[in-house]
C-alpha cells in the first residue's frame, strides 16, 4: 500500500511537469506559426484597426509568457475557456462580429465541446482496441508459440502487409467497398453504433501489426528462457507453463508497448480516422480547430491528450510492477 | 488487497465494455435517410456564430441564408442575361429620380415567426445593414434612407449620402430582408434566423444544421420537409457519402471527382458558371510591382490557356476582371495575352532586362480551398521563371493563407503575388471592382491610381443602366486590364453532384441553392 501511494504521488508529480511542458510547447508553437486567428474570428473584410483592438482585448498581442501564465491560471481554476470560432449554437466558421466587436460569451465553452465529442471518441477507440485484440492476440500467440513455422510466417506477412497500408487510403477504400458499393454498413458521420464499425476497423488495421509482432516476439522469447524448460522437466505440462507463466511474463513488455506506443498511435489514428469519416469525436473537433486556428480548443485537447498518455503510462507501469514484483518504476 | 492477473484482466475488460456503454448510445442500422422528405446536404463550409446577415462576409453562410431569407428581387445571374431581375418580395420597381428607387411589395407574406411582412421591415433592414459599422457593409454601395410610402411601398433614397440610388438596382437581390422586430433587438437577430424563405431554422446539432419547410412560404410549402446541412470539410468524404446514399447533394467537387461521378448511374452532376473569378493580385504599393510595366511583363509571361487546362472542368476562359454572370461583363479586346517577347521588352524598359535586378518575388497561394491552386501555381511559377522573374511559390493551408491575403494596418501585405477568388451574390460589378481597385480600399493589391478611381466613380454615378453598361465595357474594364493591379486568370465553375432522384433544384452562381420547388423521389 505504501508503495502504491509513493508510486502514484511521484508519478503524478512527474506527469504534471510533462503536461505543463507539452502545454507550453503547443501554446508557443500556435503563436509563432503563420495564421493570425483574429482574422478568422472577425472576418476578412474587417478594418485593420478593429482587428488590432480586438486582438489586444483578447490578449493575443501580449508576450507569449504572459499569455501562457494567464492560460495556466485559468486552466488551474477548471476553466478551459471559450472557442474563438464555434458559436454557442454550434456554428464553426469564423468571420463574424457584432457591432460592439468580438463577444467571447457568444462562443461555445471548450469544456462542453470536449464533453460532447469525447464519448464518441471513447466508443471508437474502445471498439478499435477490441478489433485489434481480436486480430492480434490469436495471430501473435500462434506465431510466438510456433516460432519459425508457418503461423510465425503468417503473423509476419500479415503484420508487414497491414503496416504498409496508410490509414487514409484504407479508410477511403473501406467506405467505398463496405458502404458505397455494397451498402453493408453506414460510414459517414454518426447516427448510431453501426457508424463506429468501419472507422474502428481502420484503427485496428493501424494498431494490429505492432501488437502481432510484439506478442509473437515476447511469447517466443519466453519459450526460449531456461525457466520454461525447467518447468517442463519438473513435470508441468506445456499448456500449464504457457497459461500460467509464459503469458504472464510476456505481458509485461506488452503492457509497456501498449502504454508507450499503442495509445499514442491510437490518439493519432483517431484524428485522421475521424476526419475521413466525418465522425463527430475529439479528433474531428481538433482537426477543424487546427484549420481554423481555434487556439483554446487545440490547447485543451493537447493537455487532455498528454494527460491521458501520462495517466495510462502510470497505470501500465503500476500494473507491470503488480505482475512482476521485481520491477520498480 | 492483492491484485491478480485474472482480476486485472477482468477489470480491463470491464473498462473496455464500459467505454462502449458510456459512448453515445445508438442502434445498428438506420444508416441511410431515404424517406423522400429529408434532404441531406454535404456542405463544404458552415455558418458563423451569428445569424445576423449583416455580421459576416462568409460564403457558406450566404448559401445557408438562401434557404431562410427572402430578398426584394431575385437575380438568376445567367451568362446569357446577367442583368435579369425577377420579383421576390417586391413585385414592381422603378427609378423615381437619380437618387430614388421605388419598390411595390408583395402582400400576404409572413416571416417564420408569424409576423406579417411590410414596408417597415424593408426600412429596418436597409438602414441597419448599410451602416458603415456593420461588418458586411462593404457589400453595399453606401448608406441609404428608406421612406415608407404605405405598408406595401418603399422608396430607397441615397441623395443625402451622395451617390445614385441605381447602385441598389442589383444589390436588392442580395440583401436578406429581416424583420423590423428583430433589427430592434440585435441579440435575437444573432441567435436565430427569421426570414420569409422557403425553409425555417429548426436547430443546430454539432456540425449539423436542421431546416424545416415553411408552411406559409409565399410560393407554397416546399415538398422537401427537412434539409439537413452537414458540414463535411473533406471533399473525398463528401463524395463517398453521396455514393453510399447518406447524402443527396454535395458541392465544391474537384475536377477528377466530378469526372468520376459523372459516370455513376445514380448520380447527377451539375456544372455551373459562378460569379467568382480567380485572380493573381500584384502588391502594387511596393517594388517591383509598383511599376505597371513589370506587372504587364508578368501577365504577358503567363499562358492562361495552359492554366485553364490544369483547372479543367472547374474553370472557364474569360478576358475580364468580372465574371460573365455580372452586369457589365465584356470580353475585353485589349486584355493582356501570353506574349513572351513583349514580356521581355517590358522588363527591359522597366530596367530589369531578362529579369536581372529583380528582387525575389513571393507568390502566395492556398491549398485545400480552391481547386488546383497548387498545380497551376507551380505552372505559373515556372512560366514566370522562364522569363527571368525570380519567383518563390509559398503554398499555405486556408487559415494561414487568409491571414496573409489582405493588406495590414500599415498598408503593406506579405509577398508580391497573391492567388485569390472573389465571389459575390449579385450581378452588381462594384461588389468586385470597388473593394479591389478603388484606391480607398484596394484590399489586396494596394493599387493607388487616380485614373482607375475616376473611372470607377464615373460608372457608379451614371444616370442610367445603359449608360453605366457602356462606361463599364468601354472605359472601366479596359482601363483595369491595361493597368493590371491584378490579372483575372479565369472564371470559376462550381462542380456539384446529387442523387438522381433529386429534381427541380436551382443553383445560384454565388452558392445559394433553391430547393423550394425541388422533389426527392
Amino acid at each position: 500500500m505504501a508503495f502504491a501511494i509513493e508510486f502514484f504521488l511521484r508519478r503524478i508529480g512527474q506527469g504534471l511537469v510533462i503536461v505543463l511542458l507539452v502545454a507550453f510547447v503547443i501554446f508557443t508553437l500556435l503563436r509563432i506559426v503563420p495564421g493570425d486567428p483574429i482574422r478568422i474570428i472577425l472576418g476578412p473584410m474587417t478594418p485593420a484597426s478593429v482587428l488590432e483592438e480586438t486582438a489586444r482585448n483578447l490578449g493575443l498581442r501580449d508576450p507569449i509568457l504572459v499569455q501562457f501564465g494567464r492560460f495556466v491560471t485559468q486552466v488551474a481554476s477548471g476553466d478551459l475557456g471559450r472557442s474563438f470560432i464555434r458559436g454557442v449554437q454550434g456554428g464553426s466558421t469564423g468571420g463574424s462580429q457584432d457591432s460592439a466587436g468580438f463577444d467571447p460569451e457568444s462562443r461555445a465553452s471548450v469544456a462542453e465541446l470536449i464533453g460532447t465529442a469525447l464519448p464518441y471518441s471513447l466508443q471508437l477507440a474502445a471498439l478499435g482496441i477490441v478489433f485489434t485484440l481480436l486480430v492480434s492476440v490469436p495471430l501473435g500467440l500462434a506465431a510466438g508459440l510456433r516460432s519459425g513455422r508457418w503461423p510465425d510466417r503468417l503473423g509476419l506477412y500479415v503484420s508487414s502487409f497491414l503496416v504498409s497500408l496508410p490509414n487514409i487510403w484504407v479508410g477511403v477504400v473501406l467506405i467505398f467497398l463496405l458502404s458505397a458499393k455494397t451498402g453493408l454498413l453506414p460510414a459517414i458521420g454518426y447516427k448510431g453504433f453501426a457508424y463506429t464499425i468501419i472507422p474502428a476497423m481502420v484503427l485496428a488495421i493501424e494498431l494490429s501489426p505492432v501488437l502481432i509482432r510484439a506478442i509473437s516476439v515476447s511469447v517466443a522469447a519466453n519459450l526460449g528462457e531456461t525457466y520454461f524448460d525447467v518447468g517442463l522437466v519438473r513435470g508441468l505440462s506445456r499448456r500449464a507453463m504457457i497459461a500460467r507463466h509464459v503469458l504472464r511474463n510476456a505481458a509485461v513488455p506488452l503492457f509497456n508497448l501498449f502504454g508507450a506506443q499503442m495509445i499514442g498511435m491510437l490518439l493519432g489514428g483517431l484524428f485522421v480516422v475521424e476526419y475521413i469519416f466525418s465522425y463527430p469525436g475529439l479528433g474531428m473537433l481538433t482537426i477543424n480547430a487546427v484549420f481554423q486556428r481555434d487556439f483554446p480548443i487545440i490547447q485543451a485537447v493537447a493537455i487532455l491528450a498528454s494527460g491521458v498518455l501520462v495517466a495510462i503510462n502510470m497505470l501500465v507501469d503500476f500494473a507491470s510492477t503488480t505482475i512482476d514484483r521485481r520491477l520498480k518504476f | 488487497m492483492k491484485t491478480t492477473r485474472r482480476m486485472f484482466l477482468a477489470g480491463a475488460t470491464a473498462l473496455g465494455a464500459g467505454s462502449l456503454i458510456i459512448g453515445p448510445t445508438g442502434k445498428l442500422g438506420s444508416a441511410f435517410a431515404q424517406d423522400g422528405k429529408t434532404l441531406s446536404f454535404a456542405a463544404a463550409g458552415t455558418v458563423t456564430s451569428s445569424w445576423d446577415p449583416s455580421s459576416h462576409t462568409v460564403a457558406p453562410q450566404i448559401t445557408a441564408e438562401g434557404f431562410l431569407f427572402g430578398h426584394l428581387t431575385k437575380c438568376p445571374m445567367t451568362a446569357e442575361n446577367p442583368g435579369e431581375i425577377l420579383p421576390d418580395l417586391a413585385v414592381e420597381w422603378k427609378v423615381i429620380d437619380p437618387f430614388t428607387l421605388e419598390y411595390k411589395l408583395r402582400q400576404g407574406v409572413t416571416f417564420h415567426d408569424g409576423k406579417e411582412f411590410k414596408a417597415e421591415d424593408v426600412k429596418a433592414t436597409y438602414e441597419y445593414a448599410s451602416q458603415p459599422s456593420r461588418p458586411a457593409s462593404a457589400w453595399y454601395p453606401g448608406q441609404v434612407e428608406v421612406e415608407i410610402v404605405d405598408d406595401y411601398t418603399v422608396r430607397l433614397k441615397t441623395e443625402k449620402f451622395g451617390y445614385p440610388a441605381l447602385n441598389f438596382w442589383y444589390v436588392s437581390a442580395f440583401l436578406p430582408i429581416l424583420s423590423a422586430k428583430d433589427v430592434a433587438n440585435p441579440d435575437v437577430l444573432k441567435q436565430r434566423p427569421n426570414g420569409t424563405g422557403a425553409f425555417r431554422y429548426e436547430a443546430t446539432k454539432g456540425d449539423q444544421i436542421i431546416f424545416k419547410a415553411f408552411d406559409k412560404f409565399h410560393e407554397g410549402k416546399p415538398q422537401i420537409e427537412t434539409v439537413l446541412w452537414n458540414y463535411v470539410p473533406d471533399a473525398n468524404t463528401r463524395v463517398l457519402g453521396l455514393l453510399n446514399g447518406q447524402y443527396h447533394l454535395t458541392e465544391r467537387l474537384e475536377p477528377e471527382q466530378y469526372a468520376s461521378l459523372s459516370k455513376e448511374a445514380n448520380i447527377t452532376t451539375q456544372r455551373g458558371l459562378s460569379s467568382e473569378n480567380k485572380y493573381l493580385h500584384f502588391r502594387c504599393n511596393k517594388p517591383p510591382f509598383d511599376d505597371v510595366r513589370v506587372r504587364l511583363a508578368a501577365v504577358h509571361a503567363i499562358d492562361r490557356e495552359q492554366v485553364l487546362a490544369v483547372v479543367g472542368d472547374a474553370g472557364q476562359a474569360s478576358n475580364c476582371h468580372i465574371s460573365p454572370v455580372k452586369f457589365g461583363y465584356t470580353d475585353v479586346a485589349s486584355y493582356p495575352k501570353f506574349d513572351p517577347e513583349l514580356s521581355q521588352k517590358l522588363l527591359a524598359e522597366a530596367g530589369f532586362p531578362k529579369g536581372q535586378g529583380l528582387p525575389e518575388i513571393e507568390y502566395i497561394t492556398s491549398v485545400g480551398f480552391y481547386p488546383k491552386t497548387r498545380e497551376y501555381g507551380e505552372l505559373i511559377t515556372a512560366m514566370l521563371q522562364e522569363q527571368g522573374f525570380p519567383v518563390k511559390l509559398t503554398t499555405l493551408e486556408p487559415a494561414a493563407w487568409e491571414e496573409q491575403l489582405y493588406r495590414r494596418a500599415d498598408g503593406q501585405g506579405p509577398g508580391h503575388i497573391v492567388d485569390v477568388g472573389w465571389i459575390t451574390g449579385s450581378p452588381e460589378p462594384d461588389l468586385v471592382l470597388r473593394p479591389n481597385y478603388l484606391s480607398k480600399f484596394a484590399l489586396i493589391n494596394g493599387v493607388s491610381d487616380p485614373e482607375i478611381d475616376a473611372s470607377l466613380d464615373k460608372e457608379r454615378n451614371a444616370a442610367s443602366t445603359d449608360e453605366r453598361l457602356k462606361i463599364l465595357q468601354t472605359e472601366t474594364l479596359p482601363l483595369i486590364a491595361a493597368k493590371v493591379p491584378s490579372v483575372s486568370l479565369f472564371s470559376s465553375v462550381f462542380l456539384r453532384a446529387m442523387s438522381k432522384n433529386l429534381q427541380g433544384v436551382y443553383f445560384y452562381p454565388n452558392g445559394p441553392i433553391d430547393l423550394s420547388k425541388a422533389t426527392l423521389a
